[in-house]
């Protein structure tokens, strides 16, 4: 007995009509907005030897890939991930390549949610990625375009938020050299989870480091964070972490995009192969980020190339369900005509469709066996000509 | 005007609890006092909605962005995981998790895998990973002390308040395993996109707890 021949997997599902035509519409967009300052389209296969996120920093738990394997029995994955394929090509192929490198995609990537939480497993993303800079020029310019594409989703309410991963990274090093200890500290900094980070850090006694890192939740917002977080834990390194990110910060604002770019120091992700200064994008009426990214300069030497890069990527099915909900798109425009024959003369008819389509015209074919069929069906999808093709002469 | 602040309560002990602390940072609850059948109930001169539901749902809203803060226990938390901030200790509906079984019993004897009967398999499962032992888990949905006592299982994993229905059945509590209370969650877009307001209502909170 066939039980599952007429549903979509758990997280997977169809897109039709108007759905499928928002989602494009995003995707031309931004690969038109990508093409425009310079970046070219590459696309990596959805599968992927396991070992590809199996690196040093790159750390993909298990159970966050689906997974197969080949006719070789060896294992692959479902892309989880556009970044770190790319960092493999870049290594690769791209060895050679003048640098710098300016990449985009459009690809989906897979990774299996909770049961029943209504989150999908294949979300499709778009995004680019700045390779062959160290330079915080480069920062500024991938920054500069994830404003704007946040800001043509919604000008209103937007929220940029920037960060950089090295301030916990130099933290967290002072406290500890224990993966696991860093893992659970950055899982509470993460959650926002005051009451347990306070509670297991007092278990480390109590120092500037540690006063610091039970603050670290808690600094975001505008330009007072760094006048908040001067006041805790500073070393030279820290310092220079702290005025790149403010001089970006107070660079950004030149954007006239007014308290609508935020900085977060509390930005702590697990997929951790972030190196600088991050980034999350979010819109109102979406509860998670729809955007995310930052500096790199790590992840491509573990493929054997060291060059530094940063990057982001907008999850495109989330910002067509805003965009949905906020303004809902007309579905697909009907057609200029609508051209009707007899069967005799379809052939000559549908020679004769090519020819108006090609004066530019959005022509559909009768497929009906009468003209009063035609004339209403005509009606109903509001097509206002309709033409009887008659060999020579037509009405 | 802006949209409210929706906030999740747990229904029950923790909602009566939740609206105790609202009324003493003064806001008028009366609509959840007379709330009927209702399920969304504004407060605080509509400056607020009040959104009933179960535990798990509470979660479930928060995490999607539909209600921007909650009020859940740890013990449910534990058990759905899932992304948010998870802001305040409360201090109300304090109780624990705790293994248990019949009084007298060494659970760690012998060589079989032990069977543990609990509503919270997740938690039950994580317990044991963390001590490298192998269990079998079996989800019930009422009452857990009935599992040892019918000998489906060896133990269960459960809240515990006073302890007192355990030990009325004949069971006591081998290990605690983690202390539970209720928790103040927020979602992390609304955190930033409604910060203010967040912020300013978290304030009055922790001056009162």
């Amino acid at each position: 007995m066939k039980r599952y021949d007429l549903i979509t997997p758990e997280g997977t599902r169809d897109l039709l009509l108007n759905d499928c035509t928002i989602r494009k519409n995003i995707e031309n967009y931004l690969r038109g907005l990508f093409e425009s300052a310079g970046y070219s389209e590459l696309n990596t296969p959805c599968l992927e030897f396991y070992d590809v996120f199996n690196k040093e920093t790159v750390y993909f738990p298990q159970e966050t890939m689906y997974k197969l394997s080949d006719r070789k029995g060896r294992l692959m994955v479902l892309r989880p991930d556009c970044t770190v394929p790319i960092a493999r090509v870049v290594a690769t192929r791209l060895r050679e390549a003048k640098l710098p490198i300016r990449l985009f995609y459009n690809q989906s990537v897979y990774t299996p949610s909770r049961t029943n939480a209504g989150k999908s497993d294949e979300i499709f993303q778009s995004g680019i990625e700045l390779i062959g800079s160290a330079s915080k020029k480069a920062d500024l310019e991938v920054l500069t375009l994830a404003a704007e594409v946040l800001s043509h989703c919604d000008s209103d309410k937007f929220r940029l938020e920037i960060g950089d991963s090295g301030f916990f990274k130099v933290l967290i090093g002072k406290l500890t050299d224990d993966p696991e200890i860093k893992e659970k500290i950055r899982a509470l900094i993460e959650a926002k989870n005051y009451p347990a980070l306070n509670d297991f850090l007092d278990t480390f006694g109590s120092n500037s480091v540690i006063s610091t890192l039970k603050q670290l939740p808690s600094l975001f917002g505008g330009e007072e964070v760094f006048d908040k977080v001067a006041k805790y834990y500073h070393d030279a390194e820290t310092d220079k972490i702290l005025s790149d990110l403010k001089w970006i910060y107070t660079e950004l604002s030149k954007l006239g995009y007014e308290g609508k770019i935020t900085v977060d120091l509390g930005i702590v992700n697990r997929a951790d192969y972030y190196t600088g200064v991050i980034m999350k994008g979010y819109l109102q009426g979406y509860g998670d980020e729809v955007l995310s990214g930052g500096r790199y300069d790590k992840l491509i030497s573990e493929f054997g190339y060291d060059v530094h890069a940063t990057g982001f990527a907008v999850n495109v099915d989330a910002v067509a369900e805003i965009l949905k909900r906020y303004n809902p798109v007309s579905e697909n425009s009907s057609p200029d005509v609508l051209v009707f024959s007899e069967e005799d003369d379809a052939m000559d008819a549908l020679i004769y469709v090519e020819k108006l389509r090609k004066e530019g015209k959005k022509v559909e074919f009768s497929l009906f066996d009468t003209y009063e069929e035609t004339m209403d069906y005509a009606k109903e999808n509001k097509i206002s000509e309709i033409i009887r093709y008659r060999g020579e002469g037509n009405e | 005007m802006n949209k409210p602040l929706r906030i999740a309560l747990t229904k029950g002990r923790l909602e009566k609890d939740t609206v105790a602390l609202f009324e003493k940072l003064g806001y008028d609850c009366t609509s959840v006092h007379e709330k009927g059948r209702k399920l969304i109930l504004p407060i605080c001169d509509g400056k607020i909605e009040v959104i009933l539901a179960k535990a798990a749902d509470v979660i479930t809203y928060v995490e999607h962005g539909v209600c921007d803060m909650g009020v859940v226990g740890k013990d449910t938390i534990m058990e759905m995981q899932g992304k948010f901030f998870e802001l305040v200790d409360l201090g109300f509906g304090r109780c624990r998790f705790a293994l248990a079984g019949k009084k007298g019993d060494n659970f760690y004897d012998g060589y079989n895998v032990k069977t543990i009967a609990t509503k919270y398999p997740n938690v039950s499962r994580a317990y044991f990973e963390g001590k490298g032992m192998d269990v079998e888990i079996v989800k019930i949905e009422g009452s857990v002390e009935l599992a040892p006592l019918l000998e489906l299982s060896d133990a269960i994993v459960d809240i515990v308040e006073t302890g007192s229905t355990l030990k009325e059945n004949g069971l006591e509590v081998y290990e605690e395993i983690a202390p539970i209370s209720a928790r103040l969650i927020v979602n992390t877009v609304s955190m930033k996109l409604r910060q203010n307001e967040i912020e300013e209502l978290i304030e009055k909170i922790e001056k009162e707890i």
